[in-house]
This record gives C-alpha cells, structure tokens and sequence, in this order.
C-alpha cells in the first residue's frame, strides 16, 4: 500500500461569506462579518484579508466589487486546502446556486418565479421558452483564477443535463410536439429526451471544452435529480455521454440521495467517466452498512473509483476521524482501495463555518487512520 | 355539459410567499399573515368565478403539503422528517402516526376556508384518500396496515361531514400511491373507499404521477362518484377501452409544467374522451395541484382552463 491510498477531496460547495454577502446586498457589515474573516483567514492563512477589510471599508463599486469576489475564491481555497484536503476547488463561492448560475447564463430561459421546495422555502425555476443556447462559458474565469491560485489538485464541479433539466419547465420543446398525437405522456418524454440532449450538447459540451482548453483537468458533473425518476436513468447515461463527447479530462460524476440499485446496469455504459462520487453517510446506521451497497459495483465487475462519501453534510454532528476509517475500511472490502477517494456526502453549503473545518479536518485524519491501518 | 375545476394545492401569490416567510423569521404577526392569506384566497376564489369554473376550491393556501394540517385536525399524528414527494423536486413532512386516529377538537374552518365561498356556488374539498396517507406515512402504532388505512378513513369521513355541513357539495380524495398498490393494497383501500362513501355528498377519488391501466378494473368498484385520472401519465386509448359508469375527471393541464397548452388541442382531446368513453359526467382540470408552477403561471391555467370550458360547452 502506497501513501497515495485515498484521496480527500471535497464535492462542491461551501457555505457563503457572511462578508461577501452583507457587501454583495449592500448592508452594513456587523461584528459578526469581521469576526468571520479574522477567524478563517487566520486558520486558513488566507493572504487576503486586509485587502477584503481596505475593500469592505469603502464605498461599493464595479471594480472593487470584482476584486471582493475573487477575493472570496481565494478564501475558499485556502479555507479547503487548510483542511488538508488533496483536491480542491473554491466552494463555488461566487455561484448563485447550482443551478441558476448555470440557467441565468445559458441561452433559452425565462425564470417567471418561486415553486416551492418544502414548507416555507422556495426556489426560482426557468422556463425553456427557446432553443438551449451557449451564451458565456460560465465557469471559464471561475476556473482561471482557482487554477492560478490552488496549491492542490483542482476538480471543478459543474451542473449535469439532467438536473438542469429536471429543475426547469420545459416549454419549447414539448409545444414543438403538441397537436401530434394525444398521448401526452408520449409527448412529454420524448420533449424531454431532446430538451436533455440540447443541454448536453448545446450548453454543456462546449463549457467543459473551454474548460479542458483553459488547462482543467478533471471536470466533477454532479446529477443530485438523478434520484427524481428511475426510470430516467438510461436518459441521464445518454446525455452524459452526449456532453462528454471529445473532452480530453478526467470526468466523474456526484450522484446523492438516489437509489443505486436503480442506476445499475445502465451507468455501466457511461463512456467517459472515471469516478462515481456518492453519498454514503448519511444512510449509514448502526443496523446498516450503508456501504455494503457497494458491492452493487462489484457484482456488476464495475471497476472505476468511487468517491467515498463518509461524512454527513445534513447533520452538525462531526464525525469521529475513527469512524471515518471504518467507514472507507468498510468500503475496502467490496472496492480496490486503490480505487477509493474520500469526501464528504454532498457540498457542505448549508453547514455553518466551523462546522464545515471541523468535518473536512477529521474527514482527512479518518483517511490517515484507514492508510495507516492498511499497512502505510 | 363539460365541467371544469380545480384538483389541488395553488400556489402561493408572491405577497403570500414573503408574508410566510416573514412571520417564520419572526418579523411579522399572525394578524398579517391571517390577512395576506384571506386576501390571496379571495382573489384565487375571484380568478375561479371569473373564468366559470364549475366547482370552487379554496387552493388550499395555507397547507404546507397534503398531509400537515392533518396532523393537527387529527390526534394520533404528528410532521416527521422532509421526503420527495413523488417525482418532483419538492418535499413533504412524513406523518408519524404515534397514536390512535381520531378528528381532533380544532376547527375545520382553520384549514379549509369555505366561509370565504359565494353561497350560490359549488364547492369542493380536498384531502388525501386513506391509502395514499397510511402508505406515505410512518406507521408506529398500528399492527396492521389495514387498521391504519380503517382508521384514516373513519377520521376523514368526520372530516367530510363536517364539510358538508359547512355547504361542501364535493369531497375529493387524493391518491397518487393507489397507482402502484398491490392487489392485497386495492381492496384495503376500496374499504377504506366503502367508510368514507358513507355521506351525502359527491366524492372523488383523484389519481396522479401514475398510469392507473393496471389497476382500473378494481377502481372501477370503488364506491365513489368521480374518478380522477391524470393524462399527462396514462394513454387516453387505454382508459378508453373500459366502460365507465362514474363519473370521470380528466386531468389535461399539466400541473407541472409552465407550457400553456394551446386551448384547441385540449378541446380536441377532450371531445375524443367524451366521445370514445361516454362517461356520465365529465369535468377537466390540471392533472395535479397547480403549486408546482409560479403563481402567475398557475393563473394562466385557469384562464386557460375557463377558455377551453367555453368552446367546448359552445359558449
């Protein structure tokens, strides 16, 4: 067993600076803020505090409003890498969310209002009123700056087809097929199909090749809607493929809170994709190994890696680094530990701060614990 | 005679949804938010009337999902944890059932605001149906399945009652789950059916998200007046192979997505229904609540829907 045994990586996104935000919306900034970037950038050694603190003090402008943003890129990197994580990103610290940063700056979309998610949360769902269009390579500066200024491995992590099709209204093509036929169920899912391509092929494809063209190479497609419909399972494998098409990267896919049974055989005939990142955790109990579901890979002879989700990002509990060993050792015995990287469930994006660090940080040492246990 | 109604939750009025949220935060009163959702309740009941539809809902404004008021209407239950809610992206509290089923002492009237209905009109009620709320919820004190879905159906049947006391002509019973339900699941679930049909009004059972082709025989036993199919999930030349005694409710509108339907094409699809089944009765609607869509698309279906009334009853 070598020391390169079990990568940690992160999935996707951080919380937002509370600084950023009160600056982003104009407000006054409270104590809190400041606290906030002493803290972090004293633990993350983040070399851009007291511009972010000369900025903050000023009058809010076009540039210097830029400046804070890649500011903030820069505290999540360093935020991520302080953690001791091997693969890094920026935590998607100046995305809207997932999906409305790539839907606000795509071609075809109408956003008309809220829908609700549950209770009293809303979120903003688009219309396709035209053709999917490329518009602006949307992660393209995202990505420069992070690769300039990480120290570790960069991943980025993009929104797949499915889920910015599955999180939209599908107008244009659907009424392309009204009035041909009365079978509306037929209609639908055949407007489905080529509306998923069009992303696929239209919006996604040539974002990830001025990606790969500006030097990424790895390229994270996360699919959290895949869980939505198992019977579109086969649909998502044709549209990966379709958006995958000639990118010269390395390219792996998050799946989470899905049922895996479900994506077996079809994602068998994924052509381009070398990791399978799930979350695990959060089903884990002590009346059931999550990870047994693993075997899943193995009985189907599906030989790729496997991002190993080992910490819960629903929950403010943080994880014993022990535990997180014996959650990657118990991943070993249906997988090559070779094969296996770690992470955490999802993104970490609706944890608080600390909570966050204090994850990562024993998601790191529990990745140790399993190397050394092994022999390393 | 075509009739036209509303099958579900509306969406919440822009107003609404920030008033909502206000008062969770703290930063508003109940008074405020009690008025906001008269109002937007009115104005939904108005935008009804104004497009002739034939039966009124109260779009349910206030409920979080199908089951949350239920929890304090009945004893026995109580909000569990967020679960999908079907194949959408919007989730529902899972009912714990810790308890026996019964109706609680709060009054109807705090979730079903009928008061605010022209006495001259129809109107329609609507719950989950007793199978779909024992599936979809986590039983921890019944010993048997069948008990729980008795049990709800006893606890909804008082709640239909005192329904129809408060003028009530229509109840409508939610199913999404009796889609996919064993055979062994169907003759609980027309039990359940056979106490609630105990009472004088009309009632419904509203399927949706599923094809009902293979469970149609034994639907069409259940002792109900309606039954509610979605189209958007069921071929139109399948159901039209079976004789329907009932009533039929065809749901036409996708509830789901933000297209308006050209009128024309739901004209048409809808005269091939009535021609091809002959139910006794038929009613169009949306195929499901209308709070997957933006408020002002939610609006665009109902004028939608009061269009298509017109041109097919000639108006």
């Amino acid at each position: 067993m070598g020391s390169n045994l079990f990568p940690t990586q992160e999935i996707g996104s951080l919380p937002k600076a509370p600084w950023l935000l009160s600056y982003l919306r104009s407000k006054n900034l409270d104590q809190a803020d400041f606290d906030h970037l002493e803290k972090w950038s004293e633990t993350s050694k983040f070399e851009g505090k007291q511009e972010a603190l000369n900025i903050l003090s000023q009058p809010k402008t076009k540039e210097k409003e830029q400046r804070l943003r890649e500011l903030a890129s820069l505290f999540g990197i360093r935020f991520l890498e302080s953690s001791g994580l091997d693969i890094v990103y920026d935590g998607e610290s100046n995305r809207i969310e997932m999906y409305e940063h790539a839907i606000r700056n795509a071609n075809g979309f109408e956003f008309y209002g809220r829908v609700r998610s549950f209770d009293n949360r809303y979120y903003r769902k688009a219309a396709c009123v035209q053709k999917v269009g490329f518009r602006v390579p949307y992660h393209l500066n995202e990505f420069k700056y992070v690769a300039k200024h990480a120290k570790k491995e960069v991943k980025v992590p993009i929104t797949g087809p499915y889920t910015l099709a599955e999180w939209s209204f599908n107008e244009y093509y659907q009424q392309k097929r009204m009035g041909k036929g009365n079978d509306l169920r037929t209609i639908k899912q055949e407007a489905k199909r080529e509306f998923l391509l069009d992303i696929a092929n239209e919006l996604l494809r040539p974002n990830m090749d001025s990606l790969v063209q500006a030097g990424a190479r790895w390229i994270q497609i996360d699919e959290p809607a895949l869980a939505t419909r198992p019977e579109d399972v086969p649909l998502f494998v044709e549209a990966f493929n379709e958006c995958t098409r000639g990118v010269n990267c390395k390219l792996s896919v998050h799946i989470c809170y899905s049922n895996y049974q479900s994506l077996y055989p079809h994602i068998l005939d994924l052509k381009n994709c070398s990791q399978f990142a799930l979350e695990f955790a959060n089903r884990d109990t002590s009346r059931q190994s999550a990870y047994e579901q693993l075997r899943l890979m193995k009985d189907s002879g599906d030989t790729r890696e496997i991002g190993l989700g080992v910490v819960d990002v629903h929950v403010n509990t943080i994880e014993e680094p022990k535990v997180v060993m014996e959650r990657i050792l118990e991943a070993a015995k249906f997988i090559d530990p070779a094969k296996i990287y770690v992470n955490p469930d999802c993104g970490l994006r609706t944890r608080p701060w600390n909570v966050t660090y204090s994850k990562l940080r024993n998601m790191v040492a529990g990745a140790d614990l399993a190397r050394k246990s092994l022999g390393d | 005679m075509y009739e036209v109604h509303l099958t579900g939750n509306f969406p919440r009025p822009e107003p609404l949804i920030d008033v909502s949220r206000q008062f969770d935060r703290g930063r508003t009163g109940e008074n405020d938010l009690e008025e906001q959702l008269t109002s937007s309740t009115r104005a939904l009941i108005e935008l009804q009337i104004t497009n002739g539809l034939d039966m009124l809902v109260d779009g349910q404004l206030s409920w979080q999902d199908l089951f949350r008021p239920l929890s304090e209407l009945f004893y026995g239950i109580e909000a569990g944890t967020l679960t999908r809610w079907f194949d959408n992206n919007t989730f529902y509290r899972v009912p714990i059932v810790h308890g026996k089923v019964r109706r609680s002492e709060v009054a109807v009237a705090k979730y079903y605001r009928h008061d605010l209905m022209p006495t001259s009109r129809r109107c329609k009620a609507i719950m989950p149906g007793p199978y779909t709320f024992a599936k979809l919820s986590e039983n921890t004190a019944y010993a048997s399945f069948a008990d729980l879905v008795d049990d709800l159906a006893h606890s909804l049947a008082d709640l239909s009652r005192e329904l129809i006391e408060s003028g009530c002509k229509f109840i409508q019973f939610n199913e999404p789950s009796l889609c996919t339900a064993t055979a062994e699941e169907l003759k609980i679930a027309k039990h359940g059916f056979e106490l609630l049909a105990k009472n004088s009004a009309k009632t419904m059972v509203q399927t949706y998200f599923g094809d009902v082709s293979r469970i149609i025989d034994e639907l069409l036993d259940f002792p109900v007046t309606c039954i509610g199919v979605d189209l958007y999930a069921n071929d139109i030349d399948t159901i039209s192979k079976y004789s329907f005694s009932h009533e039929l409710s065809c749901g036409c509108v996708d509830g789901r997505n933000s297209l308006i339907e050209p009128p024309e094409q739901i004209v048409e699809l809808m005269t091939k229904v009535r021609n091809e089944i002959e139910p006794h009765q038929l009613y169009l609607g949306p195929n499901c609540d209308l709070e997957f869509l933006p408020y002002p698309v939610a609006e665009k279906k109902v004028n939608l829907l009061g269009d298509v009334r017109r041109r097919l009853n000639g108006q």
